[in-house]
């Protein structure tokens, strides 16, 4: 038991390190890889990795097909991967993806199950944050177009997520509890859905990045925010337009969303965009990746909606009470209101002129 | 008979039926029923106007151009509708299941890749659009609950219909179906008649322009 | 919600002494009686994208959602459902007779009465060409029936339906016309028992402008009119067009063409006013089920026109720039664009025209009945607002309309914003400037009237000193 579960985490790392791996070694394993290949496969026509007859042992020979000995025109000479007999990262990427075994599913899984069970501990302790009373006047929050936009992505971060959760959970989770012939049908809707609508997803994500940029870059205030907690456990905890914990929101959003979307097109197009090593590095940095947004999209939901008190107000009308704003977004609140006043002024003067 | 087959068959007849009388009837009431005034003295061609109107219209209103919103329905708006059209029309099972059941028609189905990209302009259009709703000020005063279920009608039709694309499960393309059959069966009595109606309302704010002459 | 704040906060005004069961059975009634294909087409053609409010100086002053223009048919609409809408039939086959509440139409007064103007601006940006003006003006009928207008329109309507006029009775008319002649030293032609032309005329020109009276008279000699005002025809104004009270409408275009028929004219004028231009030129077809073929309809600024082009009418050269406002029942609603432009050409002034203009243009903000309601005063002086900002950026010297109505709201928010502008009428400017025989207008204290902005005196002194008073107090108004 032990060491298995010892076992498992060593997999996890593992599987969280590939990934880091191969966005550094990205070039090299697909153009210089598959160039090498090609030529290699193009100059000797040899018929294969010698001695296949057992002059050489089993470790070599697998040696020489991991670095692209072939010689067999199949896949076809063009393709990314001409002249590759055998790939052999097949077998790794296979444990990982294997769907009972998998330490993504494993650890997916009950990951986003203590994240939901700190969300219910938190409400039952702390419940919904507030602001006192509401000060009647309101101030603009979020414009329509940042309105739309947000909503947009949830939608379809939403669909994106429940058809994505299905593949990955379906065997393990869903299959028992509805049988073969059901969790078909459901796996190639969701399949369908998940493809199609994953382009939609970057084009939404792309124009949230644009739309919600402005306010996101660290600044001093984050620290001050963070020694105060937040502000989750009492007390004031000052920021600006954003705090530390939406910032944080924002990037993984737009960076774990970006991995998604640039992962998710290399599987729409595997004929064309990569290899299969790539495509199995896709697949794994791609289920990580939204494990990880979906994860932190839970806290987010949970304070936009009953966590905190007029959130979800300012992300539907575009307008927060000022109050909502002065025990939130105090930096930006003043900013607000100084803005305002200024341009009072300036319209005052430009009367006086007239 | 197989739930399947029920659909393909007179159910698909019935739903289809419903929705070409009532839709007639609805236009026939729309345009035969009611007060006809007298009109006065033309200043100008009332049929001109009319064309002008039901053309102009297509583009947003000069004065709108530089206004976001405008630019937003206009883009969204297209998106959503050209997507809807070449999907209805050209999609490969379309085609191939209004061959059977309606008329032989004439044009081949488009390729997979254009399946996919105009499904994806038309949800990007519907979905937006659709969201809009909820966060407008403006439009959320002024939709209906008719304006949210002919969205959400919509878009269950397509998205169902685009989980059936892999045309492996009886299930999924039955699903599609019975939810097109639910679509036809609201249209003639909902917001969607708009498919319809719209050059008549175009039409006759022109045809009352042009007589004025002036422009609308 | 108890029965005193809501008395206390009613934003509405209710006539006659109905069951409010009655007023909804009359509301609905008039909702649907004037229903054709063509209200059906509108009804049924529209998906809510709110582009509609883009256009609505009364949204774009405010921001308030609920200025949006469908939005403000709302009633109408419902009645429609009920009624004629797609599931009506449904209703019939389980015996239900749905309704309106007493609420919603109370609730929708004000919308359909103090923040419409009819201008039809909206309909230019609808998607689906959906003519919102003209689904309000029935949507009035409705109201009207039910009793529930703002009292002062009521009240206007009341004094047209008994004394013949919002300005009085016959008798008060030749009094009027008679003092005006004395006053200007012109000829006025009363109750000619044969004329070829019917000239008509709004209470406003009676009360106020006697000047503009007697130089639209000038005009009308000087191109050898045989032409009269009758006393027992003679209001031009339209308040049955502008409450929804259809019977009074029909009456009092009827009263108009009867009477041109009868006095064997062959054309009725319209004096400046853009409601009554739409209300006899582009409505009277319809009391008598076929076009008014025999008697030439014309507007006053068109008559002006058309004789500047022939060449029988010439001004000398005001100079100077102007603005034009352009009336939205006379321009975007009465095909007459150019016929103010012609004119202002001939008086050789330097045309500056706004952004937007034309076809285009905002509203004065007191069309459609709104002026008379003085209800709705705090709401049209935002909606002056764009008027004003409009007229600023063009820089002009003159600041010119065609219409009384728009003039006389124009004047008022002036007035009331200290804008240092004043308001003057095309019509007065012709008849002050034109090359003619005919003798001069003698005026009462003073002699000539110089570049026609003369009768204005009185009014420019008040806007001035209103001018003043705003430079000193520049945030006053806020």
């Amino acid at each position: 038991m032990a060491t298995n579960k010892g076992h498992s985490a060593v997999r996890l790392l593992w599987s969280l390190l590939i990934p880091a791996f191969f966005l550094m070694a990205m070039p090299a394993l697909t153009g210089v890889g598959g160039l090498r290949a090609q030529e290699s496969g193009a100059a000797q026509a040899d018929p294969g990795p010698p001695n296949t007859l057992g002059k050489r042992s089993d470790a070599e020979i697998w040696h020489d097909l991991r670095l692209g000995a072939g010689g067999i025109a199949n896949p076809p000479t063009g393709s990314p991967e001409a002249g590759s007999v055998i790939n052999s990262e097949g077998w790794e990427w296979a444990k990982l993806r294997n769907p009972e075994k998998s330490p993504i599913v494993h650890y997916g899984a009950w990951g986003l199950l203590a994240i939901l069970g700190l969300l219910v501990l938190f409400y039952l302790i702390r419940g919904p944050v507030g602001h006192g009373e509401d000060s009647g006047r309101r101030i603009l929050r979020f414009r329509l177009s940042q309105r739309i936009v947000h909503w947009s992505v949830a939608f379809v971060f939403i669909l994106m997520g429940l058809t994505g959760l299905s593949i990955l959970f379906g065997r393990p989770f869903i299959l028992p509890l509805i049988g073969k012939e059901a969790h078909s049908i459901l796996l190639t809707a969701a399949m369908q859905a998940h493809n199609l609508f994953g382009p939609i997803f970057a084009l939404f994500l792309l124009g949230l990045f644009v739309h919600f940029l402005r306010g996101n870059f660290p600044s001093l205030v984050d620290i001050k925010w963070l020694l105060k907690g937040g502000g989750f456990f009492g007390g004031h905890a000052p920021a600006g337009r954003y705090n530390l914990g939406e910032k944080a929101w924002f990037w993984t959003a737009v960076i774990a969303g970006g991995a998604l979307s640039v992962t998710g097109f290399i599987m729409l197009f595997p004929d064309d965009l990569a290899t299969r090593n790539t495509i199995h590095l896709s697949e794994l940095i791609h289920a990580i990746a939204a494990l990880v947004m979906i994860g932190f999209s839970l806290g987010h939901i949970y304070l936009g909606t009953i966590g905190t008190r007029g959130t979800l107000k300012g992300m539907v009308d575009g307008y927060v009470d000022e109050n909502w704003a002065r025990a939130h977004h105090d930096r930006w609140l003043e900013e607000e209101l100084e803005k305002a006043e200024s341009g009072d002024q300036a319209r005052e003067t430009a009367e006086e002129g007239a | 008979m197989t739930l399947l087959e029920l659909l393909e068959g007179p159910l698909w007849i019935a739903s289809a039926s419903i929705f070409v009388a009532f839709a007639a009837f609805r236009l026939i009431v729309i345009l035969f029923t009611g007060r006809r005034e007298a009109e006065a003295r033309p200043a100008g061609s009332p049929f001109l106007g009319a064309l002008r109107t039901i053309l102009g219209h297509f583009l947003p209103w000069r004065r709108l151009l530089g206004n976001g919103k405008a630019w937003f329905v206009t883009i969204a708006g297209y998106s959503f509708h050209i997507g809807l059209f070449v999907l209805l029309l050209f999609a490969a099972p379309h085609v191939e299941f209004i061959r059977e059941k309606i008329v032989n028609l004439p044009w081949d189905p488009i390729p997979r890749w254009g399946f996919i990209l105009s499904a994806q302009f038309a949800f990007a259009g519907l979905i937006t659009l659709w969201l809009r709703r909820f966060v407008d000020p403006v439009v959320r005063l002024i939709s209906r609950p008719d304006d949210h279920v002919a969205a959400g009608l919509t878009f269950i039709v397509m998205l169902t219909g685009c989980m059936a694309l892999g045309e492996q499960s009886a299930f999924l393309r039955g699903l599609h179906l019975g939810l097109v059959e639910l679509w036809l069966i609201y249209f003639p009595f909902s917001s969607l008649m708009h498919t319809f109606t719209w050059p008549f309302s175009r039409g006759f704010t022109g045809a009352m322009a042009g007589r004025r002459g002036t422009r609308a | 919600m108890t029965s005193d704040t809501t008395e206390k906060h009613r934003n509405f005004d209710k006539q006659r002494d109905l069951p409010d069961e009655v007023r909804v059975e009359n509301a609905m009634a008039g909702f649907i009686a004037e229903f054709g294909p063509r209200a059906q087409s509108w009804m049924n053609a529209c998906v809510r994208c709110g582009l509609c409010a883009e256009a609505c100086h009364f949204y774009l002053a405010t921001g308030e959602e609920k200025y949006t223009p469908i939005h403000k048919i709302k009633p109408f609409e419902d009645a429609y459902a009920l009624t004629h809408g797609p599931f009506s039939w449904l209703h019939g086959l389980l015996g239900r007779k749905p309704k309106l509440t007493i609420e919603e139409l109370e609730e929708w007064e004000e919308l359909i009465y103090d923040s419409c103007n009819m201008c039809g601006r909206c309909t230019l940006a609808c998607p689906m060409g959906i003519d919102i003006a003209s689904l309000v003006k029935d949507a009035r009928r409705g109201m009207y029936a039910a009793g529930l207008l703002p009292d002062r329109l009521a009240r206007i309507v009341r004094n047209a339906e008994k004394q013949h006029s919002p300005f009085g009775s016959p008798e008060d008319f030749r009094k009027t016309i008679k003092e005006i002649e004395k006053e200007y030293g012109i000829p006025l032609p009363l109750d000619k028992p044969k004329a070829d032309v019917l000239m008509t005329i709004t209470p406003e020109a009676l009360e106020n402008r006697h000047f503009g009276v007697a130089s639209m008279a000038r005009v009308l000699h000087h191109l050898g009119y045989d032409w009269t005002f009758c006393s027992d025809a003679f209001e031009a104004t339209n308040f049955g067009y502008l409450s929804g009270n259809m019977e009074l409408q029909g009456a009092l275009t009827v009263r108009l063409i009867d009477k041109a028929r009868e006095i064997g004219a062959s054309m009725l004028i319209v004096p400046e006013c853009g409601h009554a231009w739409g209300a006899t030129r582009w409505e009277a077809a319809k009391w008598y089920g076929a076009p008014v073929d025999d008697i030439k309809i014309r507007h006053i600024v068109e008559v002006l026109a058309d004789a500047v082009e022939d060449g029988k009418l010439e001004c000398r050269p005001v100079g100077e720039s102007a603005t034009f406002h352009d009336p939205c029942q006379q321009i975007r609603r009465g095909g007459l664009e150019e016929k103010p432009r012609i004119l202002m050409r001939a008086l050789g002034m330097e045309l500056r025209e706004m952004d937007p203009h034309g076809l285009d243009a905002f509203c004065c903000g007191g069309g459609g009945g709104v002026l008379a309601n003085e209800r709705a005063g705090p709401l049209r002086l935002k909606a002056f607002e764009l008027k004003k900002r409009a007229v600023e950026e063009t820089g002009a010297d003159h600041f010119v309309t065609s219409c009384n109505i728009c003039e006389m709201t124009l004047g008022r928010d002036i007035e009331a914003t200290g804008f240092g502008k004043q308001i003057e009428s095309l019509i007065d400017l012709i008849g002050a400037n034109m090359i003619t025989d005919q003798p001069p207008l003698k005026a009462p204290g003073s002699g000539a009237k110089p570049k026609g902005v003369g009768k204005r005196a009185a009014g420019a002194k008040k806007a001035g000193k209103g001018r003043s008073a705003a430079r000193r107090k520049p945030a006053a108004k806020k």
